[in-house]
């Protein structure tokens, strides 16, 4: 065992590591951070697809989808249809796959590529909750942790424009091309303003590095909402334009353009457009919750703390084990509450999307150009500039 | 080690890629090979720790301007066919992928210090820590020690946006002539007239 481990070590020691030391650790916890990370952005479609249907259900007075469901012999399961979204995902995938005639073979293969590579990128810049530590070694809970986590986020959001353009321009269909372009000059028309209403966050709380900006909101009312409530506004409203979710879903206005860019994609190339948009939902629900919202914290009392608490209720019943939970646990603990409170925050604002879509007609198209470049931004510079006003003031 | 293996990869992908933007006949795929080539150019620059760098070559050029070539190129409806003139040779490609392999040796042999790969450049990760942060470093040079170069190179950009907007205008102060005859501002509001049912 001993000459296995010293072996290896030769062998890692050619790339400046070696085994179980820190580079080493960091880099084994960041394969497995994002396997974990892919599985759980995994479950988001089928859920989400759940609720789609469930939602408009409960606001319209009817079932909807309650019939699908698992047979165990004598036990039935229900679970209330979600069993429907698993059918449906069996199907997406077993479905014959149809390239239609006349189009571009590489781009159409390529474009859901395209689609899901930037939402799942990231993803991994989003933290999660408070370093864990695992056998002594400080883990933080964000996959890639750079000093410029905003301007990350904002650079590899402008890749997903690709994806929908080459889909429409692939399919060789007129519906398919028409759909791509609306949503393409929609998500670039609404980045500006999406971008714009973050900069009073890293005026105010100095940094650009998602990590810090969720410890500067360690006391409820220096939360976002509060510090910069008209920034809230402009993202909340881009949050929307940005996915092409409804009202601003003029991508694929099923009365105009048949699905949009991805009428002509079935089976799995179309769950890939699918998971990518449910992904970039998720990803803006939960940079929302960060940046807005604390991010993994608590209001008013600190994950420790309660972590602290937790432990003290289960060392009681634990000790006639013999077991005794120490430090480690504790802040393990606290991440995991950490992970628990970012997922609430995050789901709320995945069901506002929902709530949404089934509250508020859809724009017109210049309706929505309108919005964005004569409101949205000239609000959104307003509010940079107000900002930094203020914040000079209070220097004095 | 695996910072020179990680800089010989990015630099054959951005080689390759380059290759394909000038070679491909179809004039969408070479945008498309534009943004990759962008893309691993980003990555260089990350792996050099310039991390702000990085994110903004993405934001500016892969996410803002090559969107715009690729709606320019799809709107003007180019196809492969009316290319066609200018498919390469096969002894073009030869020479082509040559000199390709050859700069990468030559590359590999003039530049394989910490220069070229970044890694023992001025700016090592304590460096930038030490100096408050790649943002930070990068603002105080161009707020602080060059902000009137900096700031005089905006106004400059601006002076361009402006001018080109004033060319490209149809009924520019040039055209609808300023205190000019009455024939030519009737021809003016013709055009325009024109425009607008068009």
């Amino acid at each position: 065992m001993e000459q296995l481990t010293a072996q290896l070590n030769e062998v890692l020691g050619m790339f400046g590591l070696a085994l179980w030391n820190d580079a080493f650790v960091q880099v084994v916890a960041t394969v497995l951070k994002f396997a974990v990370l892919a599985v759980a952005l995994l479950q988001i479609p089928p859920v989400m697809v759940w609720l789609e249907r469930r939602a408009p259900a409960l606001m319209q007075r009817r079932r909807g989808p309650n019939r699908v469901g698992v047979s165990l012999g004598p036990i039935k399961l229900r679970l209330y249809g979600l069993t429907q979204s698993f059918a449906d995902a069996v199907k997406l995938i077993f479905k014959e796959e149809v390239v239609p005639e006349g189009a571009h073979k590489a781009f159409y293969h390529i474009a859901p590529i395209f689609g899901v590579f930037p939402a799942f990128l990231i993803a991994c810049a989003i933290p999660y909750g408070p370093p864990i530590d695992v056998f002594g070694y400080t883990i933080p809970l964000s996959i890639i942790s750079v000093d410029v986590g905003f301007l990350f986020i904002f650079a590899i959001s402008s890749l997903a424009v690709y994806g929908v353009t080459l889909a429409g321009y692939a399919s060789n269909n007129k519906y398919s091309l028409l759909g791509s372009l609306r949503a393409s000059a929609q998500m670039i028309s609404y980045e500006i303003p999406l971008g714009l209403s973050l900069i009073p966050i890293v005026l105010i709380y100095g940094t650009l590095d998602l990590n810090k900006i969720v410890m500067g909101q360690e006391n409820f009312w220096h939360w976002g909402i509060f510090t910069a409530p008209v920034s809230f506004v402009i993202f909340f409203v881009c949050m929307f334009a940005e996915t092409n979710r409804a009202p601003f879903d003029l991508a694929e206005a099923e009365s105009e353009l048949v699905a949009g860019f991805h009428t002509e994609f079935n089976s799995a190339k179309f769950a890939a457009f699918f998971l990518s948009e449910y992904v970039a939902m998720f990803v803006l629900s939960a940079l929302c919750a960060t940046v807005f919202f604390g991010g993994w914290q608590n209001p008013f009392i600190s994950n420790a703390a309660l972590a602290s608490f937790v432990v003290g209720i289960l060392n009681a019943p634990l000790a006639s084990f013999g077991i005794a939970l120490g430090a480690a646990s504790v802040t393990n603990i606290a991440a995991l509450i950490g992970i628990g409170v970012l997922a609430l925050k995050a789901g709320f604002f995945m069901w506002m999307y929902v709530w949404v879509r089934w509250t508020v007609p859809r724009f017109r198209y210049d309706q929505l150009m309108d919005l964005g470049w004569k409101f949205m931004l000239p609000l959104g510079l307003a509010n940079v500039v107000g900002t930094a006003f203020v914040l000079a003031a209070l220097k004095f | 080690m695996i910072s020179y293996a990680l800089f010989y990869l990015i630099a054959a992908f951005i080689l390759l890629c380059s290759m394909m933007v000038v070679v491909s006949r179809n004039p969408v795929t070479s945008a498309i090979f534009l943004v990759t080539d962008l893309f691993f150019i980003s990555a260089l620059f990350a792996k050099m720790n310039a991390h702000f760098l990085a994110a903004i070559q993405i934001l500016l050029y892969a996410g803002a301007i090559v969107v715009l070539f690729v709606f320019v190129i799809m709107l003007l409806n180019l196809k492969a066919e009316e290319l066609k003139g200018a498919r390469m040779t096969v002894p073009e490609i030869g020479v082509l992928i040559v000199s390709a392999i050859g700069f990468v040796v030559i590359a590999a042999l003039l530049g394989a210090d910490g220069a070229t790969t970044g890694g023992d450049g001025r700016w090592t990760d304590e460096a930038i820590t030490a100096a408050g942060g790649n943002t930070f470093a990068v603002a105080m040079r161009l707020f602080v020690n060059f902000v009137w170069p900096f700031e005089l190179a905006s106004v400059l950009i601006l002076l361009a946006i402006v001018a080109s907007v004033v060319i490209a205008r149809k009924d520019s102060l040039v055209s609808s002539g300023v205190g000019s005859t009455a024939p030519a501002q009737g021809k003016g509001e013709k055009g325009k007239v024109a425009h607008g049912t068009r």
